[in-house]
């Protein structure tokens, strides 16, 4: 047990090296821009861990990948656009509202589909969040168009000067708002009651109802939170993405990526995942050509994958047979 | 033993029997379909008959895979699509280059690249097998896009041959129709054999538990490679199939939502069921129209429906939720148990009719 432990704090070093080596090298070859592309990566890394955040808490509580996770934050970006543009209610107020109505669609959705299901096997949960993200997307296109729609930021859209990069003050709030995020949800799980109870409820269903915390209120808990965390993250990235109708999927892969990177179930996981994908993802999009970035993504989930399933920060998981 | 045996053929035999039942049923569609003009049901029965033999391809092999093998791949579309690029680029570039021979070497591409992707990736397991592969259909869509100088970027394959073999050409919907649908028939056949036979056995022993099976020296990653390969196959050649058929591809027909169709097909059919796929198939390729069509069969409908546009995929996504929830083993199960349930009754009235008459003598 201990050479695989060391094996894997090796690994993880590894991997942390390899990207430091990255940042490093595109910070000699490109001097300012090179920097420029790494605070951008933070940005974008800060979106998709702020949406794998989502992933972690329904994963980690019911072993449920939720296909619909970036239709959360589709829907809370164009909540927002409802209330900020169209109604000219202050940003603050357009936050809780959108985040409150999401919530509460998250929460109304784990009542009505998931926890009747008697089946629960892996590919029928997939098949029944897909045909949410579907019917989210469709909803979203009738209400709002096709139409990207432009979002005000929280405070001005003067760009902050960085040895001789810029960064647009949007970029703080995300920024913010995902350290708020994961130190939120790392306390909940750690160090409230309700939260201690969902993790052993996942650990040990059974036992954990003979003490009173059953898997049913358990899996309500994480969808509401995924949903909550979902729209916020869809409410402070709209500002710098653009909301639209169809931006569910492309979110939803991209956190998805990281939250398996950082590894599956780990708040700080989704977080370094993020960011790490993040940086990768924009430093390599300056050197090919800009279609295959996307491509960086999923090639290095899939490598992730093949050598370290449980991510970078994530347990490995034992088989019981 | 010898009892077990019996049935074993039994099964068989009966599995042949509904075979060619359902046989003579689908290639009767056409004929049937001639004498409904097109204005009575708003839809071209043979067009989307020979879209849904396409896409049976396809389920055929993924419901080997994931029903019967208990491997989830959301990145089938892939190999649909590598299928469809090989034959358009072999017919389109090369003029002489036969279309039939296009079409088996589309299915024997996807297959080599089937095996490729499917040594390393079918390490994994649940979750992690359909994150992986979701990933490798995801880059297949961007390379089909990117590789511009064979794939024609976004723009495509246009003016793709008809299926012609030895001469015959096969360019209308309806003659169209018998060919995909003989293929079918043929794949389903092989995929009878193949459940039956001691691969079909041993792929059972993997899906209940994957451990117990390699205790019982089922060599399971060996078979999980071929079964995968075989998926990829029957995916490569209704790729193939379905280039030839719309005359032009794009990346566009290729995404995450043609793997997730594929395997939704497989699911609301009903997985481990070689009839579900089918069913499956039938079903959601027909359902768009249905649904497209339904403010025309129904006059009554509020026009504000028919107005919106977008209710079809607002329905469609309600029913992929309604159907996990209700029939979550599948349609062809479904139809089965009440199929069984009204042949339990008929036993049942049956055995008291014959009670009564033995109490009136």
């Amino acid at each position: 047990m201990s050479t695989n432990d060391s094996r894997q704090v090796r690994l993880l070093w590894g991997s942390v090296a390899v990207v430091a080596a990255i940042v490093v090298a595109t910070l000699i070859d490109k001097g300012s821009i090179g920097l420029q592309l790494i605070l951008s990566g933070l940005t974008v890394g800060s979106i998709y861990a702020l949406v794998a955040m989502g992933f972690s808490v329904i994963y980690s509580t019911t072993r449920v990948i939720n296909f619909a996770q970036g239709g959360f934050s589709m829907l809370g970006g164009m909540l927002m656009y409802t209330f900020s543009v169209q109604a000219h209610l202050p940003p603050w107020l357009g936050l809780i509202l959108a985040v409150a109505i999401v919530t509460a669609f998250g929460a109304g959705f784990e009542r009505a589909a998931i926890n009747p299901l008697k089946d629960k096997s892996v590919i029928t949960i997939i098949i029944i969040t897909i045909g949410l993200s579907i019917f989210m997307t469709a909803v979203a296109k009738w209400i709002w168009g096709t139409d990207p729609v432009k979002i005000a930021a929280f405070t001005g859209e003067k760009p902050l000067r960085f040895l001789g990069a810029s960064l647009v003050p949007q970029s703080l709030w995300v920024f913010g708002f995902t350290l708020l995020a994961v130190v939120l949800v790392f306390a909940f799980f750690n160090r409230t009651l309700l939260g201690k109870g969902m993790r052993a409820a996942a650990d040990n269903p059974d036992a954990a109802s003979l003490v009173g915390v059953s898997s049913s209120t358990s899996s309500l808990v994480a969808w509401t939170l995924a949903a909550g965390l979902g729209a916020a993250a869809g409410v402070v990235i709209a500002p710098i993405n653009f909301a639209q109708y169809s931006a569910g999927t492309t979110l939803g892969l991209k956190g998805f990526s990281a939250a398996v990177l950082g590894g599956l179930g780990s708040a700080p996981g989704a977080v370094v995942g993020g960011l790490v994908l993040g940086v990768l993802e924009t430093i390599t999009a300056s050197y090919l050509p800009s279609g295959y970035k996307d491509a960086v993504a999923f090639l290095i989930l899939i490598l992730v994958l093949l050598v370290r399933p449980q991510g970078l920060l994530g347990k490995p998981e034992s088989v019981k047979v | 033993m010898e009892g077990q045996l019996t049935r074993q053929s039994e099964t068989n035999w009966r599995t042949y029997r509904t075979l060619i039942i359902v046989a003579v049923f689908v290639f009767l569609v056409p004929v049937w379909a001639r004498f409904i003009p097109g204005d009575v049901l708003h839809m071209d029965i043979v067009n989307i008959m020979v879209l849904a033999g396409v896409y049976a391809c396809a389920v055929i092999g993924l419901n080997l895979l994931v029903g019967y093998g208990g491997q989830i791949s959301l990145g089938h579309a892939a190999f649909f699509g590598v299928g469809a690029y090989t034959t358009a680029i072999l017919c389109t570039r090369l003029h002489w280059f036969p279309s039939w021979l296009g079409i088996i070497a589309g299915a024997a591409l996807a297959g080599v690249v089937g095996w490729l992707v499917g040594k390393p990736v079918l390490r994994l397991k649940g979750n992690y097998l359909a994150m992986a592969t979701l990933g490798l259909g995801e880059i297949a869509f961007i390379l089909f896009q990117q590789v511009k100088g064979l794939t024609g970027g976004t723009v495509g394959i246009l003016d793709i041959p008809p299926l012609s073999v030895f001469g015959l050409k096969f360019d209308t919907d309806f003659k169209l129709f018998f060919v995909v649908w003989a293929l079918v028939m043929v794949l389903m056949l092989l995929s009878i054999n193949l459940v039956y036979s001691r691969v079909g056995r041993a792929l059972r022993a993997l899906h209940s538990s994957e451990v117990a099976a390699d205790a019982m020296g089922v060599n399971t990653s060996r078979y999980k490679v071929q079964v995968f390969v075989l998926s990829a196959v029957f995916a490569g050649l209704g790729g193939a199939l379905f280039a030839h058929f719309q005359k032009y591809i794009n990346p566009e027909s290729f995404t995450l939502a043609l793997s997730i169709l594929f395997i939704t097909m497989v699911v609301v059919g009903g997985m481990g069921n070689i009839w579900g796929g089918l069913v499956g198939v039938v079903i959601l390729t027909f359902l768009p129209s249905v649904i497209q069509a339904l403010p025309q069969w129904i006059p009554g409908l509020p026009s504000g429906l028919s107005n919106f546009s977008n209710y079809e995929l607002v329905l469609y996504g309600l029913l992929l939720i309604g159907f996990m929830i209700f029939l979550p083993k599948g349609v062809a199960y479904g139809l089965a148990r009440a199929g069984g349930f009204t042949e339990m009754r008929a036993r049942h009235l049956r055995d008291r009719i014959k009670a009564r008459k033995i109490e009136s003598h």
